[in-house]
């Protein structure tokens, strides 16, 4: 079959049944990426005689003689394409998966499509920006200044990665062209409690192309967590590579290694596997009653809380005396509130390569957001040494926490050391769903008492979170949910009781805001109702009662830990949204409809507990700039920015002058990973120690050199200043290399102590009450990020945390029926926002400098998410009168909450 | 995910496409646009022997308008028709309703038979030939015949087509001269199929409302024109009559509600549009 491709003639044969988008990756076009598979995402949109198109959805052979344009070939005569250039000013992308797809689509627009963006974006969903950087790059707006020294730290320096994103360049985890590149596909259990009698393996191996059949027998014995965590004993020992019992529907049976995708779904097929059904259980409450089918036989050693309960994790915490603490109160609210479980919906699915070297050396290049931390693992499950291991990650796309796990990794080096071939994995869409992890499911039962001056005097909360099959991420999910949505408020009296239980339904796991969204949603829409009774506004009710700088935070537990306010900027936040709100601007309400405002706070430790390490080498160049090797991945969140931008300011340099690579355990030192809203102030802060080191050690040296006193010597941009007499940074290298000087350096964090960041959400929003409709009329957020390092990409990961947030609150939702299935495994059924559905939020920073985070900066990753769905929930029982206690706050439940009100 | 092997079939003509589906019946599938087929064949929901490529024929090409109304030719890709100079005029509801179908990409080549013939209960085009009386031209080896398009659509996604039959074409009558229509769509998210979709066609003499996304197949009601409060107690006694199924993404109840106030939503923006 013949066909153009950006211009250039291509022949070659499409498999059958092939869709073009594979069949143009097959070519080499890495721009045209996989998000879906089934025309809903729009991430492989290329242009079809100049007409956009779901490549996914077109079949190769309808490629015959025609002209195909993929985003390698949008750019002409060496210029990038307008909306090219746009989406580079605007800085119109996050982690950038989604990106070549929407400039395809976006380049392709006319004017009057260009007036209808909701319209015209529909087919491209975008899971990190919330779509603002994406319309301000179609309006044409510039929000990036040009890099040049001195716009180091304050200035809205672009992404290194631009121009390679814009262009379809950036290489993520599998556009790399891999000769004998062997394909793994994984069967799934058909059953949520089962053990493996026996499996047949016989038809597999017998497909042409099947090379191996992997099952539990060729699994290692070895217990592990696929959550990672600096210490691998915070998650419970309670998996296999592959195991003999299966805990939920979607867990994995066996592997198939083969010579194509198509033979190794086919060889998974043949497979034939005997089970013996065992009796399941998938209410956590029933799980946690004796009697109660039980998942995990296991001793001691797996660190499970009581395996006989199904409990991963318990953990009870109280201070005062509840009981009195209510007597005084003059208003009591409690409530039972129910968050459901939903999916991440990074574009780029989970995904891992994995090859033996010629030095007999494993490698895994990933998906994932802890390379150092899977490579101890892998070493840990595969006996091997840690210097027998390299794991590392190119552009990752999208993660969330999701990226937090092994899930891919394990049997990627399991398949390459039984085979010894190259070989990938690359979950589906629906895989991602079934068979990779959720959000938390949480019921949160709530109590809280105030008296009628507005002093809370009792606060009670029970937790019980369901953390499926596996207990990865259970406790320390628990943990988090039962802190700071409770130690945010100043109250003598507290009780707190949670319980993370197996479920024989798909594992939980991390996920943005690490549990505080779950639990937050029952605190903040409690403290609304309080307020209510009391008749005091909501944040006046809040502002008499959050903790102040240098009180206790007391949740869980009464003794103060590592967390310090490095700075304390929550007053600020609730007075910018009260002025936001009260400024009376926004939408208008459609005619009819019920108007109401709703807010919620979130406060959250910047660094996770225990410890979290960073390392930066930094070292000069010969031609005068820097380069550096940085631990943590980016996938999205812009640190890779934010880290030249520390270093260029340090070092008083243009960020242009300094390289970078990253999160490749081939670099050395340590880091535990970009977690936990960890990217900027911890590894950034190991960065800004490099840097400073380095400086110190080019002026000693250039001191001594000049012979000009050390305290007259500075660094300009490219040189050196010794009182007026410069020397060229390359001359400098020179010099030293003569001298044998090492002129490079070496910055380490390790996490201890920590600070807290907050952010505060404003809602007003018009309800038909008819319909049960809502359409948010203002979205206001406040956050308190200290020092805001690159204000247009915070302002963007603020965005992108309501966008995620707005969908979690408003439609998604992982529907697992009666049997443990997941029932809307799809982009079609499981929906994220699009373009239209995400409002403008006004974002607005608190001023304030942290004193331990880089040049005053404090995390602002995960927390943005956070007060989002308590704030709307807030505003709708404003309008209605009715209180919401369950999430999504989908149009048919608030129809039928305003119905059953009368 | 790779679908199950199949033959493929580029008919030369309409003759060898008919000769292919009277030899495999219900193994074959016919493909067009492809926009539902596709991701069916690769998550192996349907599992034909062969696939029948028709989209290239010249005589499944264009849109004519004629003294019978509109005929559009299964060739015809949602886009092109979005694009046809005469849509406003001809078919106003049809232009209402087209930029709710799928996204700007699926358009590029979905076509419109395609949508009837695969006869989602939430799509728009389906609603639309329902309410607009279409026919459906369906020919086989053995011949040639019309369906009206309430009879086509006989539940979910299954149609009055016999195994051995394609769509050659749809006939839509042209617009009635002082006719008003208007179309309204409720869903979770932009883009999404419908919760529930009306389309409304009111004349001088009549009033019709069909309503997609709420049962198992498009439903039509013509009521008789009677201004204010009979009106307003037929389209509530029609809306509790219908067979509103549940699903993941609304009770069968809501849809009903949605459709009382929606319905009404709508003709009065039909008759807005006549007036």
């Amino acid at each position: 079959m013949s066909v153009t491709v950006n211009g250039k003639p291509f022949d070659d044969q499409p498999a059958p049944g092939q869709c073009l988008r594979t069949f143009l990756r097959q070519l080499g076009h890495f721009g045209v990426k996989k998000g879906c598979d089934a025309g809903d995402c729009g991430a492989c949109t290329v242009y079809l005689d100049g007409e956009p198109v779901h490549s996914c959805l077109v079949p190769a052979f309808r490629a015959e003689g025609r002209e195909v344009t993929t985003i390698e070939g949008l750019a002409q005569g060496g210029a990038l394409h307008p909306m090219q250039q746009a989406f580079l000013d605007a800085q119109g992308y996050q982690c950038g998966f989604c990106t070549a797809g929407m400039i395809m689509t976006a380049a392709a627009l006319n004017q009057e499509q260009k007036a209808d963006l909701g319209r015209a974006l529909k087919g491209n969903l975008c899971r990190c920006t919330g779509y603002r950087a994406v319309e301000d790059a179609i309006a044409g707006r510039r929000d990036t200044e040009d890099a040049r020294p001195g716009r180091g730290v304050g200035h809205n320096v672009p992404a290194p990665a631009g121009p390679d994103v814009v262009t379809g360049r950036a290489r993520f985890t599998l556009d790399v062209a891999i000769d004998g590149l062997h394909h793994i596909k994984l069967l799934r259990s058909p059953h949520a409690h089962a053990r493996i009698r026996a499996i047949d393996k016989s038809a597999a191996l017998a497909v042409p192309g099947v090379v191996a059949v992997l099952t539990h027998e060729d699994a290692p014995a070895t217990l592990y967590s696929s959550a990672r965590h600096e210490t691998r004993d915070t998650d419970p020992d309670d998996t296999r590579v592959l195991d003999d019992v299966m805990r939920f529907i979607g867990q994995r049976v066996a592997a198939v290694v083969a010579t194509s995708e198509a033979a190794a779904e086919e060889g998974c097929r043949k497979l034939v596997v005997d089970y013996e059904i065992l009796p399941a259980v998938f209410d956590p409450e029933t799980a946690m009653q004796p009697g109660a089918p039980r998942l995990h036989d296991k001793g001691p050693q797996a660190r499970i809380a009581n395996a006989s309960r199904n409990l991963v994790a318990e953990m009870h915490g109280a201070t005062g005396d509840v009981a009195q603490g209510f007597t005084a109160a003059d208003a009591i609210h409690e409530g039972t509130y129910f968050v459901p479980r939903v999916q991440h919906a990074h574009l780029e699915t989970l995904c891992a390569i994995a090859w033996i070297d010629e030095s007999g050396r494993l490698n895994v290049r990933s998906s994932t957001q802890v390379p150092f931390l899977t490579r101890l693992e892998l070493a840990h499950v595969f006996g091997l040494d840690r210097d027998k291991v390299r794991v590392f990650c190119e552009r990752v796309g999208g993660g969330f926490g999701a990226k937090q796990e092994m899930l891919t990794e394990d049997i990627a080096a399991l398949a390459a050391l039984k085979t010894g071939k190259p070989v990938k994995l690359e979950f589906t869409r629906e895989e991602q769903f079934v068979g990779a992890t959720t959000r938390h499911p949480m019921k949160v039962t709530v109590k809280i008492g105030a008296r009628r001056d507005g002093a809370l005097t009792a606060i009670e909360m029970h937790v019980v979170s369901n953390t499926g099959a596996y207990g990865n991420h259970g406790m320390p999910v628990l943990e988090h949910a039962c802190s700071e949505a409770v130690s945010v408020y100043r109250c003598p009296n507290k009780k707190i009781d949670g319980y993370a239980v197996y479920t024989n339904t798909v594992a939980a796991g991390a996920f943005r805001g690490y549990g505080l969204p779950q639990t937050g949603f029952a605190v903040e829409s409690a403290i609304d109702e309080v307020a209510r009774m009391i008749g005091m506004d909501a944040l006046e009710f809040r502002r008499c009662n959050v903790v102040r700088k240098g009180e206790p935070m007391i949740g869980l537990h009464e003794a103060p830990d590592d967390v310090i306010y490095g700075s304390y900027g929550l007053d600020q936040c609730l007075d910018l949204v009260q002025a936001a709100l009260m400024r009376g601007d926004g939408d208008e309400a459609p005619p009819g409809w019920s108007v109401g405002e709703g807010t919620a706070l979130t406060m959250i430790d910047t660094v996770p507990p225990g410890g979290h390490y960073s390392d930066t080498y930094i070292w000069l160049e010969a031609d005068g700039t820097y380069n550096m090797t940085i631990g943590t991945a980016e996938f999205g969140n812009g640190t890779s920015t934010v880290h030249r931008q520390i270093a260029a300011s340090v070092l008083n340099a243009s960020p242009l002058a300094i390289a970078f690579t990253q999160s490749d355990t081939d670099h050395g030192g340590h880091d535990t990973g970009a977690y936990g809203s960890t990217g900027t102030v911890v590894a950034g802060r190991a960065t800004q120690r490099a840097a400073e080191a380095l400086r110190d050690k080019l002026l000693d040296f250039a001191a001594t050199q000049s012979g000009v006193d050390r305290a007259q010597c500075k660094l300009a941009g490219d040189a050196v200043d010794c009182g007026g007499k410069t020397i060229a940074l390359g001359e400098l290298f020179r010099i030293a290399e003569a001298f044998v000087v090492d002129l490079s350096a070496h910055g380490t964090t390790n996490g201890i102590p920590r600070s807290v960041a907050f952010n505060v959400h404003g809602f007003r929003v018009a309800v038909n009450t008819t319909t049960g409709e809502v359409k948010i009329i203002k979205s206001v957020q406040a956050a308190d990020a200290g020092t805001v390092i690159n204000p247009m990409q915070c302002r963007a990961q603020i965005e992108g945390g309501v966008a995620q947030a707005l969908g979690a609150a408003m439609f998604e939702e992982v529907v697992v029926d009666t049997e443990g299935r997941v029932t809307n495994p799809s982009f079609r059924h499981y929906r994220i926002p699009a373009f239209a559905d995400v409002p403008h939020t006004e974002v607005l920073f608190a001023r304030t400098s942290d004193e331990l985070g880089p040049f005053g900066a404090k995390s602002m990753s995960e927390s943005p998410y956070n007060p989002v769905a308590p704030a709307l929930a807030n505003a709708i029982r404003a309008a209605t009168g009715v209180r919401f206690y369950r999430l999504p706050l989908k149009p048919d439940r608030i129809h039928a909450g305003i119905t059953a009100a009368g | 995910m790779k679908p199950a092997r199949f033959d493929y079939i580029r008919a030369a003509d309409l003759a060898e496409a008919h000769d292919a589906l009277a030899e495999y019946g219900n193994d074959a599938r016919v493909i067009a646009g492809g926009q539902t087929l596709m991701p069916m064949l690769s998550m192996r929901l349907v599992r034909p022997k062969v696939v029948v490529d028709i989209m290239h024929l010249p005589a499944l090409r264009g849109i004519e308008a004629g003294g019978n109304g509109i005929r559009i030719g299964a060739g015809v890709r949602q886009a092109e028709l979005l694009a046809w100079p005469g849509l406003a005029e001809h078919l106003p509801l049809l232009n209402a309703a087209l930029p709710w179908v799928g996204h700007a990409q699926t358009r590029s080549r979905g076509t419109v038979c395609g949508s009837a013939a695969h006869a989602d209960p939430s799509a728009e085009i389906p609603l639309c030939l329902l309410a607009l009386g279409a026919t459906i031209e369906l020919s086989s080896r053995r011949g040639r015949r019309r369906v009206p398009a309430a009879d086509f659509f006989t539940g979910m996604m299954t149609t009055a087509r016999a195994e051995n039959e394609l769509i050659e074409a749809v006939h839509i009558p042209g617009k009635q001269a002082g006719s008003g229509c208007a179309f309204k769509e409720f869903g979770r998210r932009h883009g999404d199929f419908a919760i529930v979709a009306c389309a409304a066609i009111v004349t001088a003499a009549s009033v019709r409302l069909a309503v997609g996304g709420v049962a198992d197949k498009p439903v039509l009601r013509d009521f008789a024109i009677d201004d204010g409060k009979p009106l307003d107690e037929a389209l509530d006694a029609f809306a509790w009559a219908l067979d509103a199924r549940d699903d993941l993404h609304a009770t069968g109840r809501y849809r009903r509600e949605l459709v009382r106030q929606m319905g009404r939503d709508t003709i009065e923006e039909a008759r807005r549009c006549h007036a």
